[in-house]
């Protein structure tokens, strides 16, 4: 692993100045952008800060964040970026922009219950270990109707985290688990996930900024699991995190477990490649912070992503490849994982595949 | 005569650590005119041997895992052979095997449970390998902080009457009768102002990472006004232990850092020290803490634990968040803005305190009156000069 100079092991963060700090990235959100600060007004607790970060909205976005800000009880700091970012960028700068002790994220379409804030907060308060927690969120429609449904289920990770008071970084490292909108996050976490590192903006394995912060977050502390739904989640068909409900999900599925078995060999590389990066990254975070078991973990699951690009070895170490995999935790025990461990002991035996066909999704 | 009550200490080893010394202070203490003490290493001998009075009788039974037969029979041999009344166990490994001892009808004395268990923030669960054991084979559970006594109530599910918290306590004579050692010709630490003094054993628990960034956050000159002497256990944890070794080379601070290894005789360290530091991620004592007030040092710790807890607003050390660098390297400052009156005050001030509200004979009756409670509640109904004593 790379050894950073001392002069960047310094503190590249400059100290809390408030407590509590919320971080909404907006764009092209007017049809929402009203309900979700007047929800975060009737918070049970108000934050001190609300950062916002427009990345060049092409609707009143601006001027209704403007209108809201002008009778906020809190401070409202809108900064609107010269060119577009994305939003893995754009809550980078963000984050680097809050001055709380905790830090909230928020996207632009949700509502949030009035006790989300308080319960978040208040998890982070009662154990300094503890550098994030997210909670469970409801669905609802365009219009704001319930849909019944939770967010955790459509992610096919709602057992799993109700089952769980901790959620190790492994867990992270093999998949997103969550959105940013749930989350709550402690400086120091925030910290040391900033600046983001090039390697998440990768095209073939990109990973956002919510995965990066919850996966930095777990290896330099606890990250805590809340099975209660603290905020409406609209499902829409302009949002950029996209839920999938009942048959989509069934197929979405299909998919995901055909892609592992036929994905061509140069996706599924790239991807495994990409993933090795970006956990060496995160290892690397984690080292600087002192974690060095986690940053163990980390780097022993990106090890096994590079052992996973075909054409390394004889089948038989390819075949060891998957065992320490699984031994390692690599895979994970869930429907997923089981299907990737399948998908690598066919490909690892079985003569490769080049044409292009759908993207294995890791 | 009236027979003594028969006391062991069960503890996984002699090895020097917070819940070792925990055992080896009550077994110290217990008063001798009513308990026989004896102490059962199940594991291991350590340095904490060469602390306990020599009336104490010590056994190192030398188990290689909870389940080892043979040393499971030896045990039970050995306790009823001594006609041991109460058995008191440190540790979670230590109190399943005293546990499976009763439940395979080796042993009747009655067990008490003293958890110092330090990773509840992690694990708060309670699978059937706690909960068995614990409603099975313990008759009284003494939690050090009272997260741990929750969690024995709520999630383990034990009545409240089997419950106690017990704070943990320090004995004063052991830094009382402490010979000072200079710790700058010791271990050639120059004119330094302040030699602070970390003991705690390299593990990641333990969070020297954190220590080693605050110091790295001070300017030049409070770094070169400091050395940090950190006494502990280098081989608890060797990756951990070369972690922490490569980071304070990356950190350039190497030069400011003495480690000198485990060591028996951290009253005199503490003696020669200016202040002591601890930088712990989450502690259900800290016993170390106390340690620091007994030797009348001031301390800039991390707040964790029901001691941190409970000392927090007294003045007499300065308390800052787990994990938090910043704010550790804040209170060093502090610590080194201070006047060496205004630091002698603060050590002052934790001293008394110990002395009122932490004193060893303080905690040890409590331990007393629960082994009474116990006694006097089983069928063994033992005629111990206490209960002769309170009926008259």
């Amino acid at each position: 692993m790379t050894i950073e100079p001392a002069a960047l092991l310094r503190t590249r963060y400059p100290r809390a100045e408030c407590e509590v700090s919320i971080a909404l990235c907006t764009f092209n959100g007017a049809p929402w952008i009203e309900e979700l600060l007047s929800s975060i007004a009737a918070q049970e607790i108000l934050p001190d800060e609300v950062i916002v970060q427009d990345d060049c909205s092409e609707d009143a976005t601006v001027l209704l964040i403007e209108q809201f800000a002008a009778q906020a009880p809190f401070e409202v700091r809108l900064e609107v970026n010269e060119n577009r970012l994305g939003s893995t960028a754009n809550f980078a700068t963000a984050l680097s922009r809050c001055r709380g002790r905790f830090i909230a994220l928020a996207d632009q379409d949700d509502v949030w219950y009035p006790t989300k804030l308080r319960r978040l907060i208040d998890e982070l308060e009662l154990d300094p270990t503890v550098t994030m927690v997210f909670s469970d969120a409801d669905l609802i429609g365009p219009e704001g109707q319930s849909l019944g449904q939770q967010l955790w289920d459509t992610r096919l990770v709602g057992r799993m985290l109700r089952r769980r008071a901790v959620v190790p970084e492994e867990l992270f490292a093999r998949r997103a688990l969550t959105t940013g909108c749930t989350m709550a996050v402690r400086r120091r976490a925030v910290a040391a996930s900033l600046p983001f590192p090039d390697v998440l903006d990768n095209e073939d394995a990109p990973m956002r900024h919510d995965r990066w912060l919850s996966l930095v977050a777990a290896s330099v502390g606890t990250v805590r699991a809340l099975p209660e739904p603290l905020l409406g989640f609209r499902v829409h068909p302009d949002q950029e995190t996209g839920v999938l409900l009942g048959s989509q999900l069934t197929q979405a599925l299909g998919h995901a477990a055909s892609a592992v078995f036929t994905a061509p060999v140069e996706s599924s590389n790239a991807t495994h490649l990409a993933r090795a990066d970006q956990l060496e990254a995160a290892a690397q975070r984690a080292n600087e912070m002192g974690d060095f078991e986690e940053a163990h973990t980390l780097t022993a699951i990106a090890s096994h992503h590079r052992s996973r690009v075909q054409g390394a070895g004889s089948v038989i170490d390819r075949l060891e490849n998957i065992s320490s995999g699984v031994r390692v935790g690599a895979y994970g025990w869930d429907r997923l994982g089981l299907i990737a461990v399948a998908g690598d002991i066919v490909r690892s035996v079985r003569p490769w595949r080049s044409t292009e066909g759908p993207k294995a999704n890791i | 005569m009236l027979r003594k009550m028969k006391v062991m200490m069960v503890t996984d080893s002699l090895q020097v650590g917070g819940a070792e010394q925990v055992a080896v202070d009550i077994a110290n203490t217990l008063d001798r005119d009513t308990h026989q003490v004896y102490f059962c290493a199940t594991r291991c001998d350590g340095l904490l041997r060469s602390s306990l009075k020599s009336d104490v009788e010590v056994m190192v039974l030398e188990r290689s895992a909870t389940w080892d037969l043979l040393k499971l029979l030896a045990f039970g041999k050995y306790v009823r052979t001594e006609g041991i009344d109460v058995l008191h166990s440190h540790g979670r490994g230590t109190m399943r095997f005293i546990a499976l001892c009763k439940a395979l009808g080796i042993i009747k004395a009655e067990h008490v449970f003293h958890d110092h268990f330090g990773r509840l923030h992690l694990d708060r669960s309670a699978g059937r390998g706690l909960t068995i054991p614990l409603h099975h084979g313990v008759d009284a559970y003494i939690g050090v902080e009272s997260r741990l006594c929750r969690w024995a109530i709520e999630t383990v599910g034990l009545p409240k009457e089997k419950v106690s918290l017990v704070r943990s306590g320090v004995d004063l004579e052991r830094f009382s009768s402490a010979t000072a050692i200079d710790l700058r010709s010791e271990f050639d630490l120059g004119d330094c102002a302040l030699v602070l003094l970390m003991v705690a054993n390299f593990r990641p628990q333990k969070d020297h990472p954190t220590l080693f960034r605050a110091i790295a956050e001070l300017t030049k000159a409070q770094q070169e006004s400091i050395r940090l002497v950190v006494c502990g256990s280098t081989t608890a944890d060797p990756a951990y232990f070369e972690g922490c070794m490569a980071m304070l080379e990356r950190l350039e601070i190497a030069h400011l850092v003495r480690t000198i290894g485990v060591r028996n005789d951290a009253p005199s360290l503490m003696a020669g020290a200016d202040a002591g530091v601890f930088s712990s991620k989450n502690e259900s004592g800290p016993l170390v803490i106390l340690e620091y007030m007994a030797s009348e040092l001031p301390f800039v710790a991390t707040e964790t634990g029901e001691i941190a807890h409970a000392v927090k607003n007294a003045g007499v050390g300065i308390l800052t968040e787990p994990r938090d660098y910043l704010a550790l390297a804040d209170g060093l400052a502090a610590l080194l803005e201070m006047s060496n009156k205004e630091r002698a005050e603060m050590g002052g001030r934790g001293r008394t305190l110990v002395i009122e509200e932490f004193e060893q004979h303080v905690v040890v009756g409590q331990v007393e009156a629960i082994y009474e409670q116990l006694l006097s509640l089983s069928s063994h109904n033992l005629p111990t000069e206490q209960s002769a004593r309170s009926s008259g």
